[in-house]
């Protein structure tokens, strides 16, 4: 069995590495010996494709490197790579950085933890006497049947194995205990051997009053997919006493239901899970879509629309399979007619397939008072206004923005003067000063006082320069910088920007609420500009602003989709740059 | 060969049989008996040759019973575990008896949690919002649990071992010595710390203990900030010249009071520490106050013996940065930190030290002046060792090149701000003229 496996692993791999195709699996090792989470769930949200890295490092380079080039050979036919120049917030923009910042790449393998392997399960199953023996040899802290029973699964035994183990146990001591059972179940779960969960699922409910969190959600993934679904929400029903139950158990009653046409109960505990505030796995919404390509029901389908609305409003974005299922989804709507392609968006926000523009990035009036607010509140203020500054100097600050008239841009002084190690600071400041204050714009430079000292990196006649140009502000050197220059920006309003590489990580999370962060994500994507070249004397270049928000939007006639790539690794500050264009001819 | 009797076997059984012989055919085509047997008694015997070389391990006679879904009869069989029915039906001891129910689980399947839990945990437990919250509070009783039954099982081992047979207590007591003092009991001992405690509280120099952190710290980092205070003050006592501790802004009945009334007990009211609600500021003057605190732009450069040093009693597990000096901002103290990189090669960890080795450090340091002496109270797993004063700035940036190297290369690296980091090796004049 398990010969098997490993080869047609072997041949995925292979498919996977040449083709970049995705598919699902599971791979022997990569079943999780912890039972509290048997859950397969995947950071940001979304299915990764097994990553080939794990098993041949230098493949995986040679892997991206091919596709480095392909990505040229794309570029040059069909604009396929992310709109250039490059974002600062587009999906792998991270990544890329990482790569192009390092001073020492590592050509080096990753150390593999090599985990000491002090059994193997027999390939057949063993009588009570040979199990015994097999005790007796054995020397360890923990019990033989628990490391016994781990090492059967990582290695993914045939479960008949397992059951004699169990019977010699039995035949022992009258009795198995709880554990072992929730470790066979573990086995049997992931054979998916229906008639053996039942029988568990019998035994259980009789021997034990209530079950713990890891074998009642084994039972839940288990029941599931059978005949006997519906015992999986009376499971469900017991979790929710004593705890929330995970979206992994709420993915799978779900996936039950709709696998047997239960379309009122899959919404019924959808609705449920996002009330108890718990994020439903992509995974999950994408049976939904994939279940209303055979329904044709005008009730579901506000139930699928509404679906996409939680996409927009919690910014999620799809990935590469739930995208097509959207998709095809969308064609299978009998008599509207709707065509999906995919596509990149221009900088200047037009779809090139429907030609239509995307949502602009500026916020609503509302949504900028609210934005503006929380930001004096949380971020200046927070819960001590001496941590960043003090109250009598963003009293001082206050009154010198509201003083002025409104600035184009405000310029993160240190940050700014700080992008070209080999250059003096001072002078790479006054470069920028100097090249925005060309076009004739309101420039607010932000920096800290002991910029005023004149030293050899503060050169006093370049800093008397620049104050002839813009108008500056000095803080205190104890005090933060970023807070003032968020604030001078959203003051100055929406036409203002600011220019600073630092991505204010730090000052979004100090927003309250997610709702106030996704709106600062927005205004940032819009309003940042990033110094992305700079050569002292001879260039400097922005990267442009993007003036389109990345998000699932609709018209009434069309509807875009922005999508993970597969292949791509996105942080939780880019978006993706890849877009579905649904459209109805 | 196969002789099978299909009509007695039951297909689940045929499935078996069929797995391992496949199995054999892809192993190593040795010779293996599989015997059957039925509930009926019927009994069956084959034997597989799968090539012409025998096997001598296996002895095809031996008939043994493989039945492989007995097991589940006898859990079926097993009596149902009697569990305590709560008889009350309200809401919340439903929740409570499920709680535990839920606990008495975990441990079956071979969790983490505590055998014991006593009521007061139990509410801990059910405040607690999210299952990893619960979670990691079960582990820790457990941890506790387990220590504490390890302590007990030494202490009868240690006891076993001492037990002196009774001939040999009769020579011990019955042999007279001429002896210059009596026994030396540590009753003596705390009576000498006492007294210079107490001349500590009349004539030491004050240090204050800044209270006022209540609201910052979680329930843990509050037990764990009156165990380090606890810690504290017995290292100061036991000094050579202890300073006079005063806890300062402690409210009467806040929850730092009451906590630190439930670890002392009764010795609470025989401290030597003076313990007051009003602030620093009040008691002495403003321009004597130095608070201690690692966000510090200044540098403390020695110790001196005419200032009154502050330490918040603080345990930021999170690193909350900025909330000690930010009050100082506030009352306008001056700050200091202490030089840690000047004297030691850092290399991981967070600068803010616990409050006892704060003490251990300034108690060394006011009794020698000797920084090299007192920082060897800063853990060693932060620091790589002590700087050679004599370096010059390029090699001291080499070595840290080095490090930055050696920490970099053969792991997978995280993100790096965008901002280039290499100015992190310049050498920096101020503290804050990276930082923007």
């Amino acid at each position: 069995m398990i010969f098997s496996i490993r080869t047609s692993n072997c041949v995925l791999q292979t498919l996977l590495k040449n083709y970049g195709m995705f598919c699902p699996m599971l791979r022997p090792q990569q079943l999780p010996t912890t039972f509290g989470c048997f859950l397969f769930t995947t950071p940001y949200q979304r299915a990764k494709s097994v990553d080939p890295k794990a098993l041949h490092p230098a493949a995986a380079m040679w892997h991206s490197k091919e596709r480095e080039e392909g990505k040229g050979e794309r570029r040059s036919g069909k604009d396929w790579s992310s709109p250039r120049p490059f974002n600062l917030f587009a999906a792998g923009a991270s990544k890329k950085r990482a790569v192009l910042h390092d001073a020492f790449s590592s050509g080096e393998q990753p150390i593999i933890s090599s985990k000491k392997m002090t059994l193997s399960p027999p390939e057949r199953p063993l009588s009570a006497e040979e199990w015994e023996k097999m005790m007796g040899d054995f020397v360890g802290t923990k019990k033989f049947e628990d490391c016994m029973f781990e090492q059967m699964i990582v290695h993914n035994s045939p479960v008949d194995v397992a059951k004699s183990l169990l019977a010699a146990v039995a035949k022992r001591d009258g009795d198995i205990g709880y554990g072992l059972l929730v470790k066979y179940l573990v086995l049997c779960v992931s054979q998916k051997q229906t008639k053996e969960i039942y029988d568990i699922h019998d035994i259980m409910k009789v021997r034990f009053k209530t079950l713990d969190t890891s074998g009642s959600s084994l039972l839940i993934k288990g029941l599931s997919d059978s005949q006997r679904w519906r015992e999986a929400l009376i499971l469900l029903e017991e979790m929710k006493k004593v705890i929330i139950p995970s979206k992994g158990n709420y993915g799978d009653c779900i996936r039950g239901a709709l696998a047997n046409q239960e379309i009122s109960i899959a919404c019924k505990l959808f609705h449920e899970m996002l009330g108890k505030d718990v994020t439903p796995k992509l995974e999950t919404m994408q049976i939904f879509f994939d279940t209303g390509k055979c329904i044709n029901d005008a009730s579901f389908k506000s139930e699928l629309i509404s679906i996409l609305n939680y996409l927009r409003d919690n910014q999620v974005y799809p990935g590469e399979a739930f995208m097509q299922s959207i998709k095809q989804w969308f064609e299978s709507i009998p008599g509207e007619n709707w065509k999906g392609n995919l596509t990149p968006v221009k900088n200047s926000g037009q779809c090139p397939s429907c030609e239509k523009f995307l949502e602009s990035i500026n916020l609503s009036a509302e949504e900028y008072d609210i934005l503006k607010n929380k930001i004096i509140k949380d971020v200046i203020q927070g819960t001590d206004t001496f941590r960043k500054t003090t109250p009598q100097e963003l009293e001082v600050f206050q009154t010198f923005v509201s003083q002025r008239p409104p600035f184009d841009i405000v310029i993160d002084g240190l940050n700014v003067a700080r992008v070209c190690h080999k250059n003096n600071p001072s002078q790479t400041l006054l470069d920028v000063v100097n090249h925005l204050a060309q076009q004739n714009l309101r420039l607010l430079v932000l920096g800290r006082k002991h910029m005023l000292n004149g030293s050899r990196q503060w050169n006093r006649n370049n800093m008397a320069a620049m104050q002839k140009k813009a108008d500056f502000f000095f803080t205190e050197n104890v005090s933060e910088d970023d807070p003032f220059l968020l604030y001078a920006t959203l003051h100055s309003g929406s036409h203002c920007k600011f220019v600073t590489r630092d991505l204010l990580r730090d000052h979004k999370a100090c927003l309250s609420d997610s709702l106030t962060r996704r709106l600062f994500f927005k205004w940032q994507r819009g309003h940042q500009i990033v110094l992305s070249n700079y050569t002292p004397g001879k260039r400097i270049k922005f990267e442009p602003v993007l003036n389109f928000d990345t998000i699932v939007q609709t018209t009434g006639d069309t509807w875009h989709i922005p999508y993970d790539d597969n292949l791509l690794e996105r942080s939780s500050y880019e978006v993706p740059t890849k877009w579905l264009c649904l459209q109805q001819k | 060969m196969l002789f099978p009797r299909m009509n007695i076997l039951s297909m689940h059984l045929l499935n078996a049989v069929r797995r391992s012989v496949f199995q054999l055919a892809v192993q190593d085509g040795m010779k293996r008996g599989v015997f059957l047997v039925m509930p009926s008694k019927v009994m069956m015997h084959r034997t597989l040759f799968l090539s012409a070389c025998l096997n001598k391990n296996t002895a095809p006679d031996t008939t043994e019973k493989l039945d492989l879904d007995g097991w589940k009869h006898v859990m079926r069989t097993a009596v149902q575990e009697e569990s305590s029915e709560g008889t009350s039906d309200s809401e919340e001891d439903s929740r409570v008896a499920a709680t535990r129910e839920l606990i008495e689980m975990w441990r079956l399947s071979g969790k983490a949690v505590p055998e014991n839990i006593s009521e007061e945990q139990l509410k801990i437990l059910m405040d607690s919002p999210t299952k990893s919250s619960k979670k990691k509070y079960l582990q820790f009783l457990a941890k506790k649990e387990n220590m504490k039954k390890a302590a007990k099982e030494k202490k009868k081992q240690k006891a076993a071992k001492t037990e002196i047979s009774p001939e040999a207590q009769d020579y011990v007591a019955g042999e007279l010595k001429n002896t210059f003092l009596l026994k030396f009991w540590s009753r003596s001992e705390d009576a000498i710390y006492n007294w210079r405690a107490a001349q500590a509280m009349i004539f030491g120099q004050p240090l204050v203990f800044d209270m006022d952190y209540e609201n910052c710290m979680s329930r843990r980092e509050m037990e764990n900030a009156v165990k380090q205070l606890m810690e504290s003050e017995g290292i100061n006592r036991r000094g050579k010249d202890p300073f006079h501790l005063h806890y300062c802004n402690l409210k009467t009945g806040g929850l730092y009071h009451k906590e630190l009334i439930r670890r002392y007990g009764d010795a609470w009211d025989n401290l030597f520490v003076t313990v007051t609600e009003k602030a620093y500021n009040e008691i002495f003057p403003r321009d004597q106050i130095v608070y201690l605190t690692a966000d510090s732009p200044n540098i403390m450069k020695k110790f001196e013996h005419d200032k009154i040093y502050i330490i918040g009693s603080l345990v930021d597990k999170s690193i909350q940065t900025g909330v000690s000096l930010a009050r100082a901002k506030r009352l306008n103290l001056a700050t200091a930190r202490l030089p840690l990189d000047k004297y030691l090669q850092w290399e991981e960890g967070a600068k803010n030290l616990t409050l006892n080795q704060m003490m251990s450090i300034l108690l060394t340091l006011k009794d020698t002046g000797d920084w090299k002496d007192a920082l060897q109270f800063v853990p060693r797993r932060k620091h790589a060792g002590f700087m050679e004063m004599s370096l010059s700035k390029d090699q001291i940036d080499a070595w840290k090149k080095t490090k930055m190297h050696e920490r970099t290369v053969g792991k997978e690296k995280s993100h790096r701000s965008f901002a280039g980091n290499s100015s992190r090796w310049q050498v920096q004049k101020k503290w804050w003229e990276d930082v923007s």
